[in-house]
């Protein structure tokens, strides 16, 4: 599924003033890419990823998903299309610390409507893939760094969306866990999905096929 | 479902911090007990005055000598206005009343063997036993003929018979009333705990009381039963007329009677007890918002706590519709946990403290249940909506 961003803004009002964390952006990600979008601290990436992952609205300009508009859409609707097209990783994991791995992996269909049985069978599947079965009814807090992670990849790829967003996925891991996570995502890319990375480490951003460098909130 | 997965969510979210959750839900169970037993206990009361309504004479007044209570000094003379004469023209004038009885009550003393106990005679003729609806359990009453013979004869109320024969047959005994000796005719059916005990008289023909018990001419009371309980102001106005020419009381002399109805002093309790409950279940509906403030308050500090997990929800998909619904379940639930905590905590208190006798209103107990689902709802609409309108992103970034 083809994204396009035209002519997108972002600014947010801070007490008085007015913040540009966007300006003018103009990007398209063909199906089955591997970017990775890097700049220092306060250039933008987290924003643009936000705005790419149906959690923000731009304040100005376009947004395509798949052909369509999404820039104008409702919460509703954008929770629908963000809940079907797009699959999060987080830095800090967020897993939901009361449920089991499998529950966790299986929120997205839940709120997609999907029946028990099927749902069960999905989040399984997905486990599967990233190789934590025998993990499936722990806690996160019975999980090293690398499961937690693992399980977030799991529960992002379940619905199977047009995109993952990963943001700094191996921030909170070591560096030999952190290279475990990145061949997934790597073996996810190889699979057919558009992985779509944000990082400042380069040795990172090194595993994506194209980089898009921000500073200012502009691509440089 | 999504229902089913957010009251497993509820019930979790419950049960992570129970000494909270019990703390929140004693408010609403404290309420909800309150309501019922005030309830249960004031069904109660209005069942037992009905009982007793029922069980005296119906379409019944009371006709009495003396000025009305709130004023007027009892003189002699009107203490003895009654008389039999009286009764006597009332049923035969008034088109609207069907008997007028005569009664001479006083305190008296009923012997056997070497029983002795103080007691109320009261004289009167037979027909008072079914205006009075009074039920013979054995024997008879007195007769007409007996009336007329002045005759020692008496019918002995439950508590007085019980006391002075225990299970021995009291039919044809002779007892001692007031020193002198009377057969045992008959033994009505106890009446029940009652307005100033029942059960407790002896009753003898009007004629033997005025002239060989007491020695008096006067009345302590007509009845006048009416014949359809729609004639009562046709009947008071018959009564005033009949009695006030028969006493020969001028224009401006007040009545030296008093009528009334014979339920009176009874339906004004009932009425009173009907106020009262309602009051008290004012002061429990009052206990009960204390409850949903609780509730209310809870779940604000439950959804700030939760601010991250509903970034992380949101991110995955959750409309801000699914949220609110997470979180009214939530407040539903609590709700209902304390209801029911109401209902065993006034079930256990009826039984262990009341020993059973204030059995709670089932029907009220699924108002009840009603009452806090509406409760949940409304105390944790505020929270809930504040959950659904969570930024996202600043919520995942909460810490």
């Amino acid at each position: 599924m083809r994204v396009r961003l035209e002519a997108v803004s972002r600014t947010y009002r801070m007490g008085r003033v007015d913040v540009q964390a966007l300006r003018d952006i103009d990007l398209r990600i063909d199906p089955n890419e591997y970017i990775a979008i890097t700049g220092p601290s306060g250039s933008g990436k987290s924003t643009l990823m936000n705005i790419l992952g149906c959690l923000d609205r731009p304040t100005s300009g376009r947004f395509e998903l798949g052909g369509r508009d999404v820039s104008k859409l409702g919460d509703a609707e954008l929770s629908r299309v963000r809940n079907a097209r797009v699959g999060f990783v987080f830095q800090t994991f967020n897993l939901l610390p009361r449920a089991t791995a499998l529950h966790n992996v299986e929120l997205p269909l839940v709120y997609a409507g999907v029946p028990r049985r099927r749902r069960r069978e999905m989040a399984r599947e997905a486990l599967d893939r990233v190789g934590l079965s025998e993990r499936a009814r722990h806690h996160p807090n019975q999980l090293s760094g690398g499961q937690r992670q693992r399980v977030a990849i799991a529960r992002a790829l379940v619905n199977s969306p047009s995109l993952i967003l990963a943001d700094e996925p191996t921030g909170n891991l070591d560096s030999a866990t952190g290279e475990e996570i990145m061949q997934i995502l790597d073996g996810l890319h190889a699979e057919g999905n558009t992985i779509l990375l944000v990082t400042h480490e380069a040795y990172i951003a090194a595993h994506a096929h194209r980089q898009i460098r921000l500073r200012d909130g502009r691509i440089e | 479902m999504l229902a089913l997965e957010n009251l497993r969510i509820a019930l979790r979210s419950l049960w992570t911090s129970p000494l909270r959750s019990f703390l929140t839900l004693i408010g609403i169970a404290v309420g909800i007990a309150a309501v019922l037993h005030v309830v249960g206990l004031g069904r109660v009361t209005q069942d037992n005055i009905r009982t007793r309504l029922e069980s005296m004479g119906l379409n019944v007044l009371l006709v009495r000598p003396g000025t009305s209570l709130m004023h007027g000094v009892r003189t002699a003379e009107v203490v003895t206005s009654l008389t039999w004469d009286d009764a006597q023209r009332i049923e035969a004038e008034s088109a609207v009343i069907r008997a007028a009885v005569p009664t001479y009550s006083d305190a008296g003393s009923a012997e056997y063997r070497d029983v002795n106990w103080q007691t109320r005679v009261t004289g009167t003729t037979p027909v008072h036993f079914s205006v009075n609806n009074d039920t013979i359990a054995a024997g008879r009453a007195f007769s007409e003929r007996e009336v007329l013979q002045r005759a020692r004869v008496a019918v002995l109320g439950d508590t007085v018979r019980d006391e002075l024969f225990g299970e021995s047959d009291p039919i044809g005994a002779h007892i001692l009333l007031n020193s002198q000796r009377f057969t045992v005719v008959g033994v009505l059916e106890p009446k029940g705990e009652g307005w100033g005990n029942p059960d407790d008289q002896v009753w003898v023909p009007i004629t033997t009381a005025q002239e060989r018990l007491y020695g008096v001419d006067h009345l302590s009371s007509i009845l006048a039963q009416m014949r359809r309980e729609e004639d009562f102001d046709e009947a008071l106005f018959d009564i005033e007329t009949i009695l006030r020419r028969s006493h020969r009381l001028r224009e401006d002399q007040e009545n030296d009677f008093q009528v009334r109805r014979q339920d009176f002093f009874l339906a004004a309790t009932r009425d009173t007890t009907a106020e009262i409950a309602q009051f008290v279940v004012l002061i429990a509906g009052v206990s009960l918002l204390v409850g949903a403030l609780g509730i209310a308050n809870v779940m604000l500090v439950s959804v700030t706590e939760r601010t991250r997990e509903i970034g992380i929800r949101r991110s995955l998909g959750a409309t801000r519709l699914h949220i609110l619904a997470q979180f009214l379940t939530e407040s539903v639930v609590m709700g209902i946990a304390g209801g029911l905590l109401g209902v065993v905590l006034a079930a256990s208190l009826n039984e262990l403290v009341l020993g059973g006798r204030a059995p709670l209103a089932t029907d009220w107990v699924f108002y009840g249940f009603g009452i806090c689902a509406g409760i949940g709802i409304v105390a944790g609409m505020y929270p809930a909506t504040r959950a659904a309108y969570q930024n996202v992103v600043d919520a995942l970034r909460y810490e």
